[in-house]
């Protein structure tokens, strides 16, 4: 059978774009396919330089219509009437949940996926997250530890630039860093306190992929923070600014937008993966392609959906799916907002420039010793210190010119601690088909069944309680936290349900990110997580991707793929 | 309008008789929005004058302008009709699937009317005819009322916000009364801040969390 192309890689987001150009350097003719519509890096960023004055809504967006098409979208705090239309409508993207429970899927589908949209944190997993499976028996062990990926985190740092400071924990390994974003005044307070009374924890810098120096045709970042507008000086790593140009610099990609793929057809003869079925959702018109390898990058619970739609004799419950755990041992991050506290003594400190990265205080439980009470694993703190403005006259007393006074000025400081907490992999939270329920395509849609356990719940109370202790000791006044965590999908790190291992019967990948049944199928975005540890996953997720393109591209030109 | 000594609002409620007693024994004021859902989903003009007197009582002209001369009562009537910042609904939370309950015309313009009531209670009489101080005493009762402890659900408290909202995004309450700087360039983490120094509008993390 003649391929029209060497791989087909499906979705164009974070992982979409470092397949694509992974496989187009190492010389493949690769066909890219985006469902959603295209977006041209920079003169595509409609609302990039508009103040809020210049919007219908000032930015707050027009809720009536949100209500009516956005909302799930909408509940999300990126998404706004800057952004809107870099998020889906619900109403034409449905998905279901179980009667009584919830999951917030926030979603892009456009070119660049959710790479327009993403937080940027960059965080490497150590041997702590890729041992905890087996260390505590809750799923299955990875096929894989630190220093297979160590030199994939090398390369995606390297490419994206990911600004940073190194520490020197191991629970959070250093990589290839960008010089650091600087604390603020309040921040690097906070940092002193904790190294002198609390040695095992270390407030940082977020690391990020927000370039502090330019890189191939990309400007460093100019302290808007405003990201997820777009930003036309290329200052945050996404698929426009950064993988895409260079697989298109190759000559070897070919690219199709608005297209949904229905299906990876598979030909029980070889056992091989042949291609994808796609819906032109434009013309309403079906196509398929052929290639050699086929790489599944279309968001991690929408590869699961792909996999479960193509269905065939030899694969009735989902390709690639022998093994009868395709969709399970789903996964987020518990996630809440676990301090807020007044920091006295810096009124004549302010800042200058909008830092687009936060704070981040890594994983201190459960290292060395079990010191977690109620739990096992552990959770980290984000956050950082900010200076409130006028938002805040929304809490106060008052009228007239002594008020607008008041409010003219930056009011004082605060720390923000939000917790994310690792979600341990459970058989029970699972992806099926809702055979109930079609989407507009007539497609079955995804339903989620997502809680989080008790394992969740004892590690947000701990972290509740040690965000007191630990701003309290910066001298800070600690006037609210939480223990409670938001819906599953809340902190936006949905992953797992094709999961990693060496066993074909409890797997369906393997170490390579390929899948067990079908030897030239590939998944590397986060449906491939076996479990979640508590870092902002996606810089593995990039890591994983190059290493299995790599391997994939070695095994055909060996002729063992 | 005829003057019959009643607004067109008053007149209603009169005829209703319920907004009033809903104020009064606290039976949630939207629950009269959606029984009212039915009628023209604007706001009256005395309660555009109402508006407009009401936000310059909260930001009045200084050195910079004030909040009627940036159009706030225009946008804060925008905004109710179209539910902005959870005024449509109580705890207006969507439902995870298909949305909540569909759009009503009013929106959130219950929320005028209640103030109307309030204002027209405490002035003792027509709030947009009463004398300024009269308006700013009424209205600095009902401030007081909302920010006491335990008060948290007062309406006020929607109002003001939106009025906030419509002058900081102006383009004079931001970038005149405020600063405003789309591209700052650089980030300096410590700087000393003097007490002239004005906040910037587009210090984003301080406007969502601050």
């Amino acid at each position: 059978m003649m391929q029209e192309f060497d791989a087909i890689v499906v979705g164009s987001g974070i992982t979409g774009g470092w397949s694509a150009k992974e496989l187009t350097q190492a010389g493949l003719k690769v066909l890219m396919i985006e469902r959603g519509r295209d977006i041209e890096h920079g003169t595509g960023y409609k609302t990039e330089t508009l103040a809020p004055w210049e919007l219908p809504f000032r930015g707050m967006g027009d809720a009536e219509r949100y209500w009516a098409e956005y909302p799930v979208q909408s509940m999300n705090r990126h998404f706004n009437e800057f952004t809107e239309h870099h998020f889906v409508n619900d109403r034409e993207n449905p998905y279901a949940v179980p009667e009584g429970k919830d999951f917030n899927w926030w979603r892009s589908y456009q070119m660049g996926g959710r790479s327009l949209t993403w937080g940027r944190q960059c965080y490497r997993w150590s041997d702590y997250d890729f041992g905890a499976n087996k260390a505590d028996g809750h799923g299955l062990d990875w096929p894989i530890r630190y220093a297979d990926l160590a030199p994939w985190y090398d390369r995606v740092e390297d490419f994206i630039g990911v600004s940073g400071a190194a520490e020197g924990l191991a629970a959070l390994p250093d990589g290839r860093f960008q010089p650091p974003m600087a604390l603020n005044v309040v921040e690097q307070h906070c940092r002193d306190v904790f190294m002198d009374k609390f040695p095992d924890r270390r407030l940082t810098v977020g690391r990020t992929a927000n370039l502090t120096e330019a890189k191939e045709g990309r400007s460093k970042c100019q302290y808007r923070s405003i990201c997820a507008r777009g930003c036309s000086y290329g200052a945050y790593f996404s698929t426009q600014s950064s993988t895409l140009p260079a697989a298109k610099a190759t000559g070897n990609l070919t690219v199709i937008t608005d297209s949904v793929v229905e299906g990876v057809d598979h030909d029980p003869v070889t056992g091989r993966a042949t291609g994808v079925r796609y819906l032109d959702v434009k013309t309403g018109k079906r196509g398929t392609a052929t290639a050699r390898l086929v790489f599944l990058n279309a968001g991690a619970f929408n590869s699961n959906h792909i996999l479960l739609r193509s269905t065939s004799e030899r694969f009735p419950n989902g390709l690639a799916n022998s093994s009868g755990v395709l969709g399970t041992h789903i996964m987020d991050h518990a996630t809440t907002l676990s301090g807020i506290a007044m920091m006295p003594g810096f009124e004549t400190h302010t800042s200058y420039g909008n830092r687009p990265t936060g704070i981040v205080v890594p994983r201190f439980r459960n290292l060395d010793q079990q010191d977690g009470s109620g739990f096992t694993r552990g959770y980290s703190f984000q956050g950082g210190a900010l200076q409130s403005t006028w938002t805040a006259g929304k809490r106060a007393a008052g009228l007239g010119v002594d008020y607008k006074e008041s409010l003219r000025h930056p009011g004082p400081w605060r720390m923000i601690f939000v917790t994310f907490a690792e979600s341990l992999p459970r058989a029970t939270n699972r992806l099926t088909l809702d055979r109930a329920k079609t989407d507009p395509h007539g497609a079955p849609v995804l339903n989620i069944a997502f809680e989080h356990g008790a394992n969740e719940h004892a590690a947000l109370a701990d972290a509740k309680g040690q965000a007191k202790v630990m701003l309290e000791a910066a001298g800070g006044h600690v006037f609210l936290g939480f223990d409670q965590p938001g819906a599953g999908g809340s902190a936006i790190h949905e992953m797992g349900g094709a999961r990693m291992g060496n066993d074909p019967a409890e797997s369906v990948l393997d170490k390579w990110n390929r899948a067990h049944d079908v030897p030239n199928l590939f998944v590397t975005d986060g449906a491939a997580m076996s479990s979640s540890a508590c870092q902002n996953p996606s810089l593995t997720y990039m890591a994983l991707t190059a290493r299995a393109c790599a391997n994939a591209v070695s095994m055909l030109r060996e002729g063992t793929i | 309008m005829a003057d019959n000594g009643l607004g067109e609002f008053d007149r209603r409620s009169a005829i209703g008789g319920g907004l009033v007693l809903a104020a009064l024994v606290g039976t949630p004021l939207w629950i009269w929005g959606k029984a009212r859902q039915g009628e023209k989903g604007e706001a009256t003009e005395d309660q555009r004058r109402m508006i407009d007197t009401v936000s310059d009582l909260v930001i009045p002209r200084t050195d910079t302008p004030g909040a009627s001369d940036v159009g706030v009562g225009d946008f804060v009537v925008l905004a109710l009709n179209h539910g902005l910042d959870g005024t449509r609904e109580p705890a207006a939370g969507a439902a995870i699937q298909g949305g909540g309950p569909a759009p009503t015309p009013r929106g959130g313009l219950y929320l005028l009317d209640d103030l109307a009531i309030m204002l027209r209670i405490k002035a003792g009489g027509d709030f947009n005819r009463a004398t300024p101080a009269a308006q700013r005493a009424a209205l600095t009762a009902i401030d007081t009322r909302a920010f006491a402890p335990g008060n948290d659900k007062d309406p006020w408290h929607k109002i003001k916000d939106l009025i906030l909202t419509g002058y900081y995004t102006s383009e004079a309450g931001g970038s005149k009364e405020l600063q405003y700087e789309l591209v700052p360039g650089r980030w300096d983490p410590d700087v000393p801040l003097k007490p002239s120094d004005r906040a910037f509008s587009s210090d984003w993390t301080a406007v969502e969390f601050g």
